[in-house]
């Protein structure tokens, strides 16, 4: 008994600080997600020539919205949801302005494959993803490998000058 | 084993406190002061620092003029970015009303309830203004606060706060705000 009693108290120790990591941060996609190329919404799921983070990034992520990544399913890592939150101030008094894309992945792309937004904001995901991409193309955003070869192409890429 | 229960206690000698640690009034009161302080100050993170992990806030704004209130849900996270946003203003008073103060009956939660006003320049929502006293009124803005404080991770911190805000628009001359 008394052996155990060391063990026992690291055991405790150990798990409290595994339990406050695990629940004291936010929860984020792994990088390895968050590289894959992002696909367009068309009936064979063309590849955008962007990597998810590019077109993250080439965004601003979004200006000056809050960013919270969650999986709905806390044991898939291969589904996301960002919600991006901003407060919009009009002559009416402030409101809330969100936005939740999710992300899921399938084989080496992720797809958008739902929008929630508030009422002023578009939900559907074709018109989403042409959103996305206005500002890689516009920043001529790095492509993804794939792309970057002579004749690489993807959804609406290469971009019209 | 005895210093295993040595270190038994002295966990258990720093954890109780903080789980068994009750509220009173004079701690929330200055609590409250302290919060108002770092309002006017209008530095976020000081702000932000006072908000419970879980923090929540509803604010209802009956704006001037309008016919109907705007509803608006915060979680901690949008709270605190909007509280960054106040950082930009030069002019800004913030008087604090009236305060009630009611404890728990396990001492571990307060309820305060605040009447504040709130005086700031009125930037209009359409127009970008091309310097900090680009605009024509100020807004005067009358809330009505419920706030729940309590202990989080040995800290007093605002746990949730619903908001009732009525504004009124008033001619930029017709009040002197100082410069901070």
């Amino acid at each position: 008994m008394k052996a155990l009693a060391g063990p026992a108290m690291l055991l405790v120790i150990v798990g409290g600080f595994t339990i406050y990591k695990a629940t004291s941060k936010d929860a984020v996609p792994s990088r390895d997600f968050t590289e894959l190329e992002l696909a367009a919404d068309d009936e064979d799921h063309t590849g955008t020539c962007y990597s998810l983070s590019t077109v993250l990034i080439a965004n601003g992520v979004f200006g000056d919205a809050t960013r919270t990544w969650s999986a709905p399913d806390p044991d898939n890592e291969d589904k996301w949801d960002l919600e991006l939150e901003t407060v919009r101030h009009g002559p009416g008094g402030p409101a809330r302005l969100y936005q939740v894309f999710t992300f899921e992945k399938f084989g080496e792309q992720v797809r958008l494959v739902e929008v929630d937004a508030s009422e002023e904001l578009p939900t559907d995901v074709t018109e989403n993803i042409d959103r996305l991409l206005e500002a890689p193309h516009y920043r001529k955003s790095t492509p993804v490998d794939r792309c970057r070869e002579d004749g690489g192409t993807g959804y609406h890429y290469p971009p019209k000058k | 084993m005895p210093r295993y229960l040595a270190a038994v206690v002295l966990l258990a000698s720093l954890l109780l406190p903080a789980c068994s640690r009750e509220l009173d009034r004079v701690e929330v009161a200055q609590f409250i002061d302290r919060a108002d302080e770092a309002a006017r100050k209008r530095y976020a993170p000081d702000i932000c620092a006072l908000r419970g992990k879980k923090f929540e806030s509803r604010l209802v704004f009956h704006a001037h003029d309008a016919d109907e209130p705007s509803e608006l849900d915060m979680t901690r996270k949008l709270f605190c970015r909007e509280a960054g946003s106040f950082s930009q203003l030069r002019q800004y008073q913030l008087e604090r009303k009236s305060m009630s103060i009611q404890l728990a009956r396990d001492r571990k939660t307060a309820t305060v309830t605040a009447e504040y006003v709130e005086t700031m320049p009125y930037y209009e929502p359409d127009r970008r203004p091309a310097t900090l006293d680009d605009f024509m009124e100020f807004q005067v803005v009358e809330i009505l606060d419920e706030s729940v404080v309590g202990i989080e991770d040995g800290d007093l911190v605002f746990l949730s706060t619903r908001s009732e805000a009525h504004q009124t628009l008033v001619p930029k001359t017709s009040l002197d705000i100082p410069y901070d």
